[in-house]
């Protein structure tokens, strides 16, 4: 990147403000198609369910679970992406992860948001949420926190919190940025957002201690959060699912599906935002490593997963195994494979990994291999559970895939309301990268 | 009566220094505002490490008690036996108390960094917005009347841009 000039300071707040704070027809345009997707294909076929009742999706007797858990597992993972590697950056002090952590913790905060929708779709009766939360209630009525469902809500009400107290402490600084830089209601807005900050040496003091207790405290929480998911099926004992295996392979599904997903808005960020000279190449490079790094692993635990199945010699297991691999659902586990483990491989090529259109391709077929991967842990393990007589099928009605796609939608909507709401590159950390401001340099 | 004396810096090792004679100076009032966090500007100003981590900790242990014994009363509210199994049953109290434990750790964290750093703070003090872009602000409050020519002094020695003297809440 030999013609790259580096912006200066004032440049730094121009460029990230006038993305944030002008907006153009396109963006628009997209908000206004992202909506009517979310609603027509989300929303809309919910409340057909909600009035209908479950029997709308293709869930049945021997499969009581489907495409919204399986989803679900998919956005849990997703969201994996900013809190927990902007935390592992934070505190191993890589500067690279400055420029990109901001979008990073956004992803994670709609992709949590988008997950927990999906538990409301999946639960039916919506309207009796509130029963899991462990608030007092006329009926005296507690949760029972013996079952892994319930480490579930814990877990997630915890790393939604903690993901949300993060990425807004992230932001004062530049909240307080964005203040300056307005005026009428947006400056009464953010001067509400910013508390008041002035940047004096004591807040930033104690705004860098607080945030790296917080990067500190969110690290197990982001571990714990997915082997948490996990086991929800492993601690069943359905066959397919009840592998101690589960939690360090969702866990590490899910770093690798959510930095897939890093690249993927990267490339959206810098294209359609102007954020060339902030996102580069050396992220571009170092994410690229990092998905290689997590392919192998998941490779080796998908090969473990495998092997110790059939070490068992369990009847059940290897029946199980053998209709994963060969069965309706092959394909799906074969592409699965192809792009999660095969693919990843390419970036070991230069040519490969410094080239943006390249990693966004691969960046979101690794993500159609999670979304698979998810797809038949659940819809391949309950409908072949022990004797044959258990046996059924799986698959998911037009109503399922529907509010699967319109997912995307939902999330797509709360992103693009979030980078006009709040600078989509930290300001004051990119200023740390620059060269300092010294007469003396 | 106090005075408020202003500097403002386009350089950082200027800033730090202005700082740092300032303080040598016996001036111990001192705001520095700056558009990144600057640890030496910490070292001089005295901050070691934060009373946050008070908060933090109290938060942790609040949280994982917390946890443990609304799951161990809720159990007892609710005596649900299944099969042999102990009503109170370890393991799986333990994850809801690792949850209550970073949750509370959080928000407890949450809170030390507003007492400490006193925000939010919505009234009108002392502040210049370029100092949130690409300046160093330096404020001394001085005390005596002859006391804040020597600041002005310092801070203009030092390679201010500007020195001018405000009024305000610091």
């Amino acid at each position: 990147m030999a013609d790259y000039i580096e912006p200066t300071y004032a440049e730094v707040n121009q460029d990230i403000l006038r993305a944030m704070m002008e907006t153009g027809p396109k963006y628009w345009a997209t908000l206004g198609a992202s909506i009517t997707v979310a609603g027509v294909c989300f929303f809309i076929p919910w409340f057909y369910q909600l009035e209908v009742g479950v029997g709308a999706s293709g869930m049945n007797r021997s499969a009581v679970w489907g495409t919204y858990l399986s989803n679900f597992i998919f956005w849990i993972g997703l969201s994996h992406s900013g809190t927990l590697l902007s935390a592992v950056l934070h505190i191993t002090n890589s500067s690279w992860r400055k420029a990109i952590y901001r979008s990073a913790e956004a992803m994670t905060l709609f992709s949590l948001i988008t997950a927990a929708l999906f538990v409301m779709v999946h639960l039916g009766r919506v309207w009796f949420v509130h029963w899991t939360v462990p608030i007092p209630n006329q009926m005296d009525l507690w949760p029972n926190f013996r079952s892994p469902l319930m480490f579930d809500v814990m877990a997630i009400t915890t790393y939604l919190t903690a993901s949300s107290i993060f990425i807004y402490m992230g932001s004062v600084p530049d909240f307080a940025a964005v203040r300056d830089a307005s005026n009428g209601l947006r400056r009464k807005l953010y001067t509400i957002f910013s508390f008041g900050w002035r940047g004096t040496a004591k807040e930033w003091h104690t705004l860098g201690w607080a945030y790296t207790f917080f990067a500190v405290l969110v690290i197990p929480l982001a571990v714990s959060v997915h082997s948490i998911v996990s086991w929800d099926f492993a601690l069943s004992l359905v066959p397919g699912l009840h592998h101690t295996v589960f939690a360090p392979y969702f866990v590490t599904g899910a770093i690798f599906s959510g930095t897939a997903g890093i690249v993927t808005v990267m490339f959206l960020l810098r294209k359609y935002m102007n954020f060339e000279r902030y996102i580069r190449e050396i992220h571009l490079v170092n994410l690229g490593k990092l998905l290689v790094l997590l392919s192998l692993i998941w490779t080796y635990i998908n090969i473990m997963e495998v092997f110790t199945t059939w070490f068992s010699g369990s009847s059940y297991e290897l029946e199980a195994l053998e209709w994963r691999l060969t069965g309706f659902y092959a394909p799906m586990y074969w592409e699965m494979i192809l792009f999660c483990a095969v693919v990843p491989m390419l970036i070991l090529f230069k040519r490969i990994r410094t080239s943006w259109k390249s990693m966004l391709t691969i960046s979101i077929l690794i993500n159609i291999g999670m979304i698979s991967e998810r797809f038949i842990i659940v819809a391949t393990s309950q409908p072949r559970k022990f004797l044959p007589n258990a046996f059924g099928f799986y698959f998911p009605s037009a109503i399922e895939i529907s509010i699967t796609i319109g997912s995307f939608a939902v999330f797509t909507t709360l992103f693009l309301i979030f980078v006009k709401w709040v600078p989509a590159v930290s300001l004051y950390e990119v200023k740390e990268t620059l060269k300092p401001l010294r007469r003396s340099r | 009566m106090s005075t408020n004396v202003m500097g403002i810096f386009e350089f950082e090792d200027e800033f730090i220094g202005a700082l740092r004679r300032l303080k040598e100076s016996g001036f111990d009032e001192l705001t520095a505002m700056s558009p990144i966090p600057l640890h030496e500007a910490d070292h001089i100003l005295g901050f070691g490490k934060s009373p946050v981590r008070r908060f933090t900790l109290a938060g942790t242990i609040i949280g994982a008690a917390g946890g443990f014994a609304m799951a161990v009363a809720t159990a007892l509210t609710f005596i649900l036996p299944t099969s042999g199994r102990p009503i109170i049953t370890i393991p799986p109290y333990l994850i809801i108390s690792y949850e209550m434990t970073i949750l509370f750790g959080v928000l407890f964290t949450l809170l030390g960094f507003h007492v400490v750093s006193g925000l939010p703070a919505w009234r009108d003090r002392i502040y210049l917005p370029a100092s949130n872009v690409d300046r160093f602000t330096l404020v001394v409050e001085c005390v005596e009347g002859d006391n804040s020519k020597l600041a002005e002094n310092i801070i203009l020695e030092s390679g201010a841009e500007e020195v001018s003297r405000v009024e305000g809440d610091r």
